[in-house]
């Protein structure tokens, strides 16, 4: 997957591409409007990742122009101003999401995976985890053909992980995708363990789940090849 | 008072000021009038029988006679001539009382002694004040009802002219005072009037808003351009320590600082984006153009927050209408001030505690109450507990002190009452009233 990322801070830039490598994206770096309209006529990009505000002018004023040379690329627009305005404005020029700064890598890159499946019709039809069947879209975990019931938290932790996969992930960082903006501000208290409990408990009643592994004093990781 | 009704009144009572004042002053002017004519027309009569008397000689009238008198029929008016043999010179008009056949009548009447043929005459000639004054009562009436006519075509005039002299100050009041919600979105046009005073305050009125326009455009920007300078480099540290926690080569020590440097990080993200939030309310920056459904968002916000009230072993009971519907918020804003409510009825409950949330509908509106039984909030503390970054009772990781702020600023910006009663040790009843529904 190639994606643009069109942002002046040379060191988020350069942080988000190191992210983005390391999930087997390729990525080019513009840090002006006029590099962006470089890039955007001459490459066609999967994704184009937009800040607003840019040193010669406002990220939005890319889009028209942008969707004309790359109609199938997804568009997020990444932005501190958050307001409400710029956020309407942004959809309604047709971008396909909007990441209010400050946000997290992975919070980033489990909507361009969200995107992907939507746009480009990745259907992963199930995901294999250990002896059990994930399927992300239709939200269920089976078990040979035994579907599992888990809590709507519980599922949506479970998917974060394994969307990435082989990464630690922390316990703010797993908190912060679930409860967003309400997430709790008291860090050491153990609502993520509890959850994990609970998938570990109605898991391992029917098979090992040594895939979902806890990281002392980190967090958690699925292992997966 | 409106100006205009003042210049009403007063305009109104100063005319009834002077009627008041002429219709007490008019029989004394009347009657001051009616003598005077008389005694015009008493020496008018005087010069006409001295110029008979030096025309045809006095013995005309006397005929022989030492004395002469005439009375008209009613003995309304006479004339009498007689010798005079005091030795004063008298020449007056006075009022004096005559017995004429039995009748005692009041007279006005000029006496004058002259000289004719070497002997002294007295002449009198009067008049009853009856005939005087008969004219008095019509007079009165007819210059009172002069006068009130005058008063009263007056009277419209003014109320006219005051209300075309005074409407564009109406106008102003209306288009830029009552008519203007800040913030101002449409600049204000002028109102049309030719009276410098009006156009001087309009003038100035709009040169005000506008400077309010100004600087308030200037705050947001402010406020845009602060949380774009706060939030690049936030986001920048955050990235960066993602970036290095992702890094399979780091040992458990330093991923733990690192961790440990993220959580710092996350509190300076939420203070920001808190204080962000508070000023993007003030600053109207969200509709107010939902439905709410209280039972609806209270269950939702009990789901998301069920692993605290779990953690604890609280119980929480929402015990709400479930037709209740309120116009004209946002929704958004509405979750995120029951959610810091509840919130905080958790954080400060004691294990094993409740939360009991109720509603009351009344004329007055709907309200909604929250309470808890958790360790409540001193008398001299509860004033404070709305004011940014300020700790009740708490503990370090009890909140940064700007939930109550973030509620109190949605209930302001959707006109919402909110009350606090406490008793410490006891619990704590926070009270959310809507006003329209």
């Amino acid at each position: 997957m190639k994606v643009l990322i069109v942002e002046d801070e040379k060191t988020l830039a350069y942080e988000m591409e190191t992210f983005l490598k390391k999930a087997f994206y390729v990525c080019d770096l513009a840090h002006t409007v006029a590099k962006a309209a470089d890039c955007i006529e001459e490459n066609q990009y999967d994704f184009i990742l937009i800040d607003l505000g840019l040193p010669d002018g406002d990220g939005l004023s890319l889009l028209p122009k942008a969707k004309k040379h790359n109609p199938d690329a997804a568009y997020i627009i990444l932005t501190a101003r958050g307001n409400l305005e710029d956020r309407i404005k942004g959809l309604d020029l047709g971008a396909d999401d909007y990441l209010a700064k400050p946000f997290s890598l992975l919070e980033l890159q489990s909507r361009m995976q969200a995107i992907a499946r939507r746009r480009f019709n990745i259907n992963e039809e199930a995901i294999s985890l250990g002896d059990f069947t994930v399927n992300l879209q239709t939200r269920f975990i089976c078990f040979d053909t035994q579907q599992i019931e888990l809590s709507r938290k519980e599922f949506d932790l479970l998917s974060y992980l394994l969307l990435h996969k082989n990464r630690v992930l922390t316990r703010m960082q797993l908190s912060e995708h679930i409860w967003g903006t309400f997430a709790d501000d008291d860090y050491d208290s153990n609502y993520i363990d509890a959850h994990i409990k609970n998938i570990r408990k109605k898991l391992g009643n029917l098979a090992p789940t040594d895939w979902l592994e806890t990281v002392r004093g980190v967090g958690y990781r699925i292992r997966k090849s | 008072m409106k100006l205009s009704s003042k210049l009403i009144y007063f305009i109104t009572g100063s005319k009834i000021a002077v009627v008041l004042l002429f219709t007490a002053l008019l029989p004394f002017l009347v009657a001051s009038i009616a003598s005077e004519y008389t005694n015009y027309s008493l020496k008018d009569q005087q010069k006409k029988v001295l110029k008979n008397i030096s025309k045809n000689g006095i013995e005309s009238y006397l005929q022989g006679d030492d004395n002469y008198g005439s009375y008209t029929m009613l003995k309304e008016e006479y004339i009498s001539l007689q010798l005079e043999r005091g030795p004063n010179e008298i020449d007056t008009i006075e009022t004096v009382q005559r017995i004429v056949e039995q009748d005692t009548l009041s007279y006005r009447v000029l006496s004058y002694t002259f000289k004719n043929n070497g002997r002294k005459y007295l002449m009198e000639i009067g008049k009853t004040t009856g005939s005087i004054n008969q004219y008095n009562k019509p007079l009165q009436r007819i210059a009172l009802y002069v006068l009130l006519g005058l008063i009263l075509l007056t009277i419209v005039a003014d109320l006219i002219v005051t209300n075309v002299l005074v409407s564009p100050l109406k106008k102003i009041i209306y288009s830029k005072l009552i008519n203007r919600k800040f913030p101002f979105k449409e600049t204000a046009l002028p109102v049309k009037t030719t009276t410098q005073d009006f156009k001087y305050l309009d003038q100035s009125l709009i040169a005000l808003m506008e400077q309010i326009n100004i600087d308030f455009e200037k705050e947001r920007e402010f406020t845009a351009n602060a949380s774009h300078e706060l939030m690049t480099p936030i986001s920048i540290l955050q990235t960066k320590m993602e970036n290095l926690l992702a890094d399979e080569g780091i040992n458990e020590t330093t991923a733990m600082s690192i961790i440990g440097m993220m959580k710092t990080l996350d509190r300076l993200k939420k203070i920001s984006s808190s204080l962000l939030l508070i000023s993007r309310i003030e600053n109207e920056q969200f509709s107010k153009s939902d439905e709410l459904y209280p039972l609806k968002l209270l269950n939702d916000i009990q789901e998301e927050i069920g692993h605290r009230t779990n953690e604890k072993g609280i119980q929480m009971n929402i015990n709400l209408s479930g037709t209740m519907i309120i116009k004209q918020v946002n929704q958004g804003l509405m979750f995120q001030l029951f959610y810091n409510l509840i919130n905080n009825a958790i954080k400060y409950n004691v294990p094993g505690g409740r939360i009991d949330i109720t509603d009351h509908r009344d004329a007055s509106g709907y309200e909604i109450k929250i309470n808890d039984t958790g360790v409540g909030i001193a008398e001299e503390e509860l004033q404070f507990i709305f004011d940014r970054f300020r700790k009740t009772n708490l503990s370090e990781n009890a909140g940064y002190g700007l939930g109550l702020s973030i509620v109190k600023s949605i209930a302001i910006y959707h006109g919402i009452g909110l009350n606090v009663e406490s008793k410490a040790g006891k619990g704590t009843v926070f009270s959310v009233k809507f006003y329209q529904v």
